[in-house]
């Protein structure tokens, strides 16, 4: 028997995640023929998972993890790699009645010890009772765990498929139950579990799946995005399942890999709902070429979803110019807005319009907090991609700095309530104040505004940066440089900047009083290795002189100031570049 | 087996032909830390190193490539497979 992708229709009556948790949800999928189909770097298709199989093996595990006798609600740690064996052991803990926790993937380049150190802090912030390492991964598990956490058993998936399967009736998560814990963070140091449960999660899917992107019964999903991510794990794990849709799945490392595997596999399969970050629009751009997309069909790609990062049309539009040969279209776009703390989504463009960008006056909404539509003698105009009203059952209200709410295209902080939004981050009720309100209002920490229904992101409130997709913390980088013997602590300094193309830069400021060129060349390169080990990312980073970086009143670094002098000094070396320029012309 | 000089050798040249040109290289050198990679050079790099030698580079051995030594080494016995 030739290995064949399950279908993308069969005769089950589609059900649109109208189930009161996510064991019920699979239930009913497992009555269909749809299922799960993960492919190799190299495009082949290497496991099959109907979503028959997977209930019937996710409730063996169940049985088998119900033996070892762990409390209701205990947190089983899964390292969430891209295969048939996370499915298992998520829905294994959903009928086990057991809080399913993702751990990331995050291995880069001579990056051991950063990982090892993130598992850890992860294991000990989720309380895990048990954890699970997929076989290539189980050394970085094992260094990780320490005896201080009484894990009652980790280890490879073999570890637990070893296990006597317990008697008696499986009694799986009810509504008011935990779903899963998902770590939002990039951060290595403060890490933020956001607790969402059954009822929580499934609102959200029945938003996404009926009114976001109205699935239907000839849709077919493909995702490369990680399982522990927000949009990976509820976009196109869960979503697939609460609608019976089956999906193709590329791991995300051969995704970065090979980016126009990505598009090939949706020509091949004929999917029709992918989304993607930004970047990974842009990758594909620059790799494709005209050959490579004619020789795709992409003309059933209806819901080309993008989020999760700042959009910026230029990118998706070079996107939809270099594959228009395969008959991609651009209203297939459809910017949106979410974050896990709302599961996953918050608002969704209606389908059908693609991008729909408001122009504003860049210097009346720096000056006035007011998105004024650009006018043509407008001198700075400011392109904002709009992200749609909010989806169904959710308010989103702009208030000013004291809590007030203020009028459309009033810019101020993005706040939201309804039935998808968090319980709260996992054992930190002080994290939990500080972000959602006794009457259920989340703070969502960016800032933007209302124009014609549609939220409109334009920055954020907090210092959090965001790159391809991912929460980077400027304390993680901070405290990168802080721990070089060269620099003492206070003397450093991070944000990010709008570099080319749009995209953010991260810059570290730091202040170092060596004076010898080779030993601050050393110093540079040395944590550039640090950053890329620790938080995979890239950065500008600067060494100024002491007492450089700018202190409030009471003493405490500005970061916002820090950006300020920094953009500043770019602007006058660029002016003297310029001149010199200019002189060598002349 | 790929003899380890060999391979040395084809990981310098991928090297230079990736715009290391001019740098001098040797196992010590660090790919991320001497080099200055950025995390879109070494997926290319690692594409580049597959293609070459015909092989896939499981994700997990990635942590513990810092050097041009280390990754030769890596690459010999994924070749010896």
């Amino acid at each position: 028997m030739g290995v064949e992708p399950t279908p993308t229709t069969h005769t089950l009556p589609l059900r649109a995640a109208d189930f009161s948790s996510l064991a019920e949800a699979l239930d009913y999928a497992a009555e269909g023929e749809t299922g799960a189909n993960f492919y190799t770097g190299g495009g082949e298709l290497q496991t099959v998972l109907s979503y028959r199989e997977l209930r019937r093996e996710a409730r063996r595990l169940a049985r088998r993890l119900s033996s070892l006798g762990l409390e209701r609600g205990a947190r089983a740690a899964l390292v969430a790699v891209t295969g048939p064996d996370f499915l298992r052991f998520f829905f294994a803990c959903q009928y086990a009645g057991l809080v399913p926790v993702p751990l990331p993937v995050s291995i880069r380049l001579g990056g051991h010890g950063a990982y090892v150190a993130q598992l850890r802090n992860l294991l000990r912030g989720c309380r895990a009772s048990i954890a699970m390492a997929p076989a290539g991964l189980m050394k970085f598990l094992d260094e990780a765990v320490i005896d201080e956490f009484e894990l009652r058993t980790y280890g490879g998936p073999e570890v637990f498929d070893a296990l006597p399967e317990a008697d008696g009736v499986l009694r799986p998560l009810d509504p008011d139950e935990m779903a899963y814990i998902q770590y939002t963070s990039g951060s290595t140091r403060f890490p933020r579990g956001v607790v969402i449960t059954q009822r929580q999660v499934l609102s959200n899917l029945s938003s996404i799946i009926c009114d976001g992107v109205q699935i239907n019964a000839q849709d077919r999903c493909m995702s490369w995005l990680p399982y522990y991510h927000d949009m990976g794990m509820v976009g196109f794990v869960l979503a697939p399942i609460a609608a019976q849709r089956s999906v193709d799945y590329l791991d995300t490392h051969d995704f970065a890999m090979r980016p126009r595997r990505w598009l090939e596999l949706i020509s091949r399969n004929r999917g029709t709902i992918s989304f993607s970050p930004p970047f990974g629009y842009e990758l594909c751009a620059r790799r494709v070429s005209r050959e490579d997309a004619a020789r795709y069909d992409l003309s059933t790609w209806r819901a080309a979803g993008v989020g999760a990062e700042t959009i910026r049309a230029e990118t998706l539009e070079r996107f939809a110019e270099a594959l228009a040969p395969s008959g991609f279209r651009r209203e297939a776009f459809l910017p949106c807005y979410g974050m896990a703390e709302c599961s996953l989504g918050i608002s969704s463009t209606p389908l059908g319009r693609g991008l729909e960008v408001d122009r504003v006056d860049a210097d009346h909404l720096a000056a006035e907090y007011v998105a004024r539509p650009a006018a043509p003698d407008t001198a700075r105009v400011s392109d904002f991609v709009k992200c749609g009203p909010p989806l169904p059952g959710h308010e989103v209200v702009i208030r000013d700095a004291q809590g007030h709410p203020v009028p459309e295209r009033h810019a101020g902080t993005i706040t939201v309530r309804g039935p998808s939004v968090m319980s709260g981050y996992f054992a930190d009720p002080e994290l939990t104040r500080a972000s959602l309100s006794p009457d259920g209002w989340l703070d969502t920490g960016d800032v933007g505004y209302i124009a014609d229904g549609s939220v409109v992101i334009t920055g954020r409130k907090s210092d959090m940066i965001i790159i391809r997709g991912r929460n980077i913390w400027p304390q993680d980088l901070e405290y990168l440089a802080e721990q070089q013997p060269e620099v003492r602590p206070g003397d450093a300094s991070a944000f990010s900047v709008p570099g080319p193309g749009g995209r953010e830069v991260v810059v570290l400021v730091v202040q170092c009083r060596v004076g010898d060129p080779a030993r601050r060349a050393a110093l540079v390169r040395r944590m550039h290795r640090l950053i890329h080990e620790t938080l995979g990312i890239d950065g500008v980073i600067e060494l100024v002189p002491p007492h450089t970086l700018p202190r409030t009143s009471s003493g405490k670094l500005s970061r916002s100031a820090a950006r300020r002098d920094y953009l500043q000094r770019l602007e006058e070396s660029e002016r003297s570049a310029g001149t010199a320029e200019a002189a060598l012309g002349g | 087996m790929r003899d380890y000089d060999e391979i040395l050798t084809e990981v310098y040249q991928g090297l230079k032909a990736s715009g290391q040109d001019g740098v001098r290289l040797d196992e010590d050198t660090e790919l991320v830390g001497d080099l200055g990679l950025d995390s879109v050079q070494v997926m290319e790099m690692l594409l580049e190193v597959e293609d070459r030698f015909g092989i896939s580079i499981p994700i997990n051995i990635l942590a513990d490539v810092v050097t041009i030594r280390d990754l030769a080494v890596q690459i010999r016995r994924l070749t010896g497979d």
